[in-house]
């Protein structure tokens, strides 16, 4: 088998090379030619050239590519792999909530990162259509740092709005006619090739090619094989036919007739390989052909490193694409129709649907995509539907009604909440007409939908009512069935915990559902839902146990960081919950961080819920600072987001209450006062509300009356949301009695609040409720909570807890539970034998953890090493342990 | 590509067709004619004459094709429109 019998090479185009040099000291070079014109070949030459200092990223952008995400992703993975950082995180997965700007930013904060010159280049880029992408393109360019270059091919003249950068001198453009070859070229290229021909002969063909690359190429390709090169180039010449068309057909001609079959009928694929073209043509060894098509330099390139995958030269593709339809215009629709089934069973089913549209077989692609939405959803490839629903004719959405529930999936995702009720109702009323095997699928789906739009818009009525529905599996027995069974469960759970989070009455099934979400979702490989459940998981446990809520933000957004999904809407409630975290153990500076960091993380998504714990952790930073106004303000933008949920959720009591509170700290008693009358008695009654009634009492200087509201709290009739209600009453309770005269019961009122805050290191209602003279007063020899005392005195003097832990130790200095034992004790009065006998050690154990405690803390003395631990949080049990 | 051109053009009315002729340098073959189905051609000289009755979405699919195929565009002119 003879594909070409020479390959031509690629010849060293060195003044195309300095040019590209050179343009490279300007931030962004555009190579702007039309097809053929050698730009790839180009830019991989200089890329390969001797003496790049620079590492390159190189990014092809797939034909017709529609999906910005895609697109960016691609961007990404180029960077990570020009800067050597794979290692420091997996690529990141595509997201149903894709955020461009958020994207536009990692990848300039990587590249910022890296330090290193770094060669963006980025190919074909006529070929992405998508209006978002192209100008969160223009962002990235014109904020490159410096050290960065970027290399723009394509074949027209994009609308990227670069004036900015060409007014600054910073813009490099390299077009058509410096692209062309000229004689010399021409004549090295022939030389390269192995093909004697005339100098004439030579300077024929560049004229006749007008020194476009791939005309040059295809005659090389024809040259080489041929037996009078002389003729070849006369007859080329003497035609006036299109040089591609001319030499193309030529090319063909010249090959065996299995090999023209092979191309004719796999042009129609984006992309080929060996088992697919066996199938299109029917004859084995159809990737043989391939790989010698490759090595002859025919216009066929491999895809993969391996080169299991192929695809043609666009300009090659068309013509052959032509060339099909017009010689064998009756097999156009059955390649298509074959491919579709080899995709299909693939399991790739974007390429499936396509081939099922081109084959036009409309109510076959309709039921396929009906079918995958959901899945290719939560593969994050939303814009694709949208690319793939576009591409159904006009007056297609009557005829397959199935697309409601496609258009449905999108609208959720795109927070279109109106719209994909509307379009759920008519993939509703469609569905008893479905044949039966697929009714169920469908239902499953439609439930599944409209549990995500419940959940969106919180009303927890309407998910109950899909819940049962849901129980039941999906019938059927493929493995599509048990996968989409698999998702649409997974996305379920999902929901229905998040849902039931918010409700007072839900929260132990909330728990349990998440879990068996996220075990589900790893099971089934779907990240993005493990991720979900994580995050909404952590918050949920924040009632029951502030340590385990803190351990699951932590995972969860680990797991996030993993799969670059940090500023994803999705883990938004794991990073305030741990902000709120922080906040509560009186750690403002930490806290603040990570509220800027939540706050950047739903941008993209203005749920009321999501928002609504954001105001709070804001109110109480406010609160921790004592500033009063921010934090009432903060704290009555919360409650007003509370209306707009469906019913009342868990978190309200505390809202209202701290809302209360702050009004009346600010003078604002009667207002307060006011308000609290208007409650319901159900609220009213709560812990919460029932602390903020005695803030307001002793505002208005009744503090025996402060004591009658907080009397329900304290011996636990009231209901409460959790430890920090609880430590809050003490607390307001010693400030009453010591307002009353009763300095005994206010000390043991705050020795319990003490004891109570103590495992979850609950240090924001200290500095809430204003017991710093409550907390003076208390003389030490009388606390078992002298460590935690002197933290939150720290804290109530104005100096925020700065946040280290202690892993911020060098490895291998972690102290030891012994160690840690001893060291708690070092802040007080007591001698090394005292802390023995506390401790049941002998003093020689004691004196060796000493030691090591002072070795690992490097500190010279007991009050260094006690500074040094006060510095790492070690000194009181907290939640890192 | 194509889809692309279109969709600039939502939102603007589109006018009733219009005869166009576009000129492009060479003889255009068959496989090459094949991809302008809803033009005829004619050869003048070195060039190839194409004329066919467009709105406005077609002429920017022939001139993409134009594109895609790496044709060498002469001049593209309206003759007239129809009422």
């Amino acid at each position: 088998m003879t594909v070409a019998p020479a390959t031509p090479r690629l010849i060293d185009r060195d003044d195309l090379l300095a040019a590209l040099d050179r343009a490279a000291e300007r931030k962004v070079t555009i190579l702007s030619a039309p097809a053929g014109s050698g730009k790839t070949s180009l830019l991989r030459a200089w890329a390969d050239g001797p003496g790049q200092p620079h590492r390159l990223a190189v990014v092809q952008v797939q034909r017709d590519q529609q999906d910005a995400q895609l697109f960016w992703l691609a961007l990404l993975g180029a960077v990570r792999q020009a800067s050597g950082t794979t290692s420091r995180a997996e690529l990141p997965a595509a997201t149903p909530d894709f955020n461009g700007q958020a994207m536009v930013d990692r990848v300039l904060s990587e590249l910022a990162e890296h330090g290193g010159r770094v060669i963006l280049v980025i190919d074909d880029l006529h070929e992405l259509n998508s209006p978002e992408a192209l100008a969160q393109l223009t962002r990235l360019l014109t904020n490159l740092p410096p050290h960065v270059h970027a290399v723009l091919a394509t074949r027209r003249d994009l609308r990227l709005r670069l004036n900015q950068l060409r007014l600054a001198g910073e813009l490099a453009e390299i077009r058509a006619a410096d692209l062309r070859f000229t004689e010399r070229e021409t004549r090295e290229l022939l030389q390269a090739s192995g093909i004697a021909l005339s100098e004439a002969g030579a300077a024929l063909l560049q004229q006749r090619t007008e020194g476009w690359a791939a005309g040059l190429r295809l005659a090389a390709i024809s040259l080489a094989g041929h037996p009078d090169p002389e003729r070849f180039v006369a007859e080329f010449s003497g035609s006036n036919r299109t040089v591609a068309e001319y030499l193309i057909t030529e090319m063909l001609e010249r090959q065996p007739d299995h090999v023209q079959d092979l191309l004719l009928r796999t042009c129609l694929l984006d992309r080929v390989n060996g088992e697919l073209a066996d199938l299109l043509t029917g004859r084995p060894g159809s990737e043989r052909i391939l790989l010698e098509l490759e090595d002859a330099n025919a216009f066929v390139v491999s895809l993969d490193p391996e080169r299991t995958w192929f695809r043609y030269h666009h300009l090659f593709g068309d013509l052959l694409r032509l060339e099909l339809r017009r010689t064998l215009p009756e097999e156009v629709l059955a390649l298509h129709r074959r491919a579709a089934e080899w995709f299909t069973q693939q399991g790739q089913v974007v390429d499936a649907i396509r081939h099922t549209q081109a084959a036009g077989d409309w109510p076959a692609a309709a039921r396929l995509l009906a079918d995958h939405s959901f899945s290719l959803m939560l593969d994050g490839q939303t814009q694709t539907i949208q690319a793939l629903l576009r591409a159904f004719p006009p007056g297609a959405h009557a005829d397959h009604p199935e697309l409601a529930l496609v258009r449905a999936t999108v609208d959720v995702v795109q927070g279109r909440l109106a719209e994909a009720a509307a379009q759920l109702a008519v993939a509703e009323s469609h569905v008893q007409t479905a044949p039966a095997d697929r009714r169920r699928r469908l239902q499953v789906a439609i439930a599944s939908l409209k549990l995500s739009l419940a959940r969106r818009r919180g009303h927890l009525e309407s998910v109950t009512e899909q819940v049962g529905f849901l129980a039941a599996p999906v019938t059927g027995q493929s493995g599509e069935d048990i996968a989409l069974g698999n998702d649409l469960r997974a996305v379920a759970l999902y929901n229905l915990g998040t849902v039931e989070t918010w409700s007072p009455l839900g929260l132990e099934d909330a728990e349990r559902h998440l879990q068996g979400g996220a075990v589900l979702a790893r099971e089934i490989g779907r990240p993005y839902l493990e991720v979900s459940c994580l995050a909404q998981l952590g918050f949920a446990s924040r009632i029951h146990s502030l340590a385990t809520a803190r351990r699951r933000c932590q995972e969860a957004i680990t797991l996030a960081d993993r799969h670059g999904w940090d500023a994803e809407p999705i883990i938004a409630p794991a990073l305030v919950t741990l902000t709120g975290l922080m906040i509560l153990m009186g750690d403002f500076g930490e806290g603040e961080r990570w509220l800027h960091r939540a706050g950047q993380a739903v941008q993209t998504d203005t749920g009321p819920d999501i928002r609504q714990l954001l105001h709070m952790a804001a109110g109480m930073l406010h609160a921790g600072r004592g500033r009063h106004r921010e934090a009432f303000e903060e704290f009555t933008a919360a409650e007003r987001l509370q209306s707009q949920l469906a019913g009342s959720h868990t978190l309200a009591s505390e809202v209202t209450g701290w809302a209360l509170a702050a009004q009346a700290r600010l003078g604002m008693v009667s207002e307060a006062r006011a308000t609290l009358a208007g409650l319901a008695d159900e609220q009213a009654n709560s812990g919460e509300i029932r602390n903020a009634c005695a803030v307001i009492c002793r505002a208005e200087g009744d503090p025996a009356r402060a004591l009658g509201a907080l009397a329900g709290v304290l011996d636990g009739t009231a209901p409460v949301i959790g430890d920090v209600t609880v430590v809050e009453a003490q607390l307001l309770a010693g400030l009453a009695h010591r307002e009353l005269g009763d300095q005994r019961a206010a000390n043991q009122a705050a020795e319990r609040a003490l004891g109570l805050a103590e495992p979850d290191r609950l240090v924001l209602p200290f500095v809430m409720t204003g017991c710093r003279e409550l907390l003076e007063a208390l003389p030490r020899h009388e606390t078992a909570h002298a460590a935690l005392l002197t933290d939150i005195l720290d804290v109530v003097h104005g100096s925020s807890l700065t946040a280290k832990d202690q892993s911020t130790l060098p490895q291998g200095e972690a102290l030891s539970p012994s160690e840690l034992r001893v060291l708690r004790y070092l802040p007080t009065n007591m001698s090394r034998p005292e802390i023995a006998s506390e401790l049941s050690v002998s003093v020689n154990t004691v004196n060796t953890h000493i030691r090591n405690i002072y070795a690992k803390l490097q500190a010279r003395d007991r009050s260094s090493a006690v500074q040094r631990a006060r510095e790492l949080r070690l000194l009181s049990a907290g939640l890192t342990r | 590509m194509q889809n692309h051109l279109a969709a600039l053009n939502h939102g603007v009315m589109d006018r009733a067709p219009a005869l166009y002729t576009i000129r492009i340098h060479g003889h255009l073959g068959t496989t090459m004619l094949s991809a302008f189905p809803a033009m005829a051609s004619q050869r003048q000289g070195a060039e190839t004459v194409l004329t066919g009755l467009l709105d406005r979405s077609a002429l920017y699919g022939v001139l993409a094709e134009i594109e895609a195929l790496g044709l060498d565009l002469v001049e593209v002119r309206q003759e007239f429109r129809e009422a």
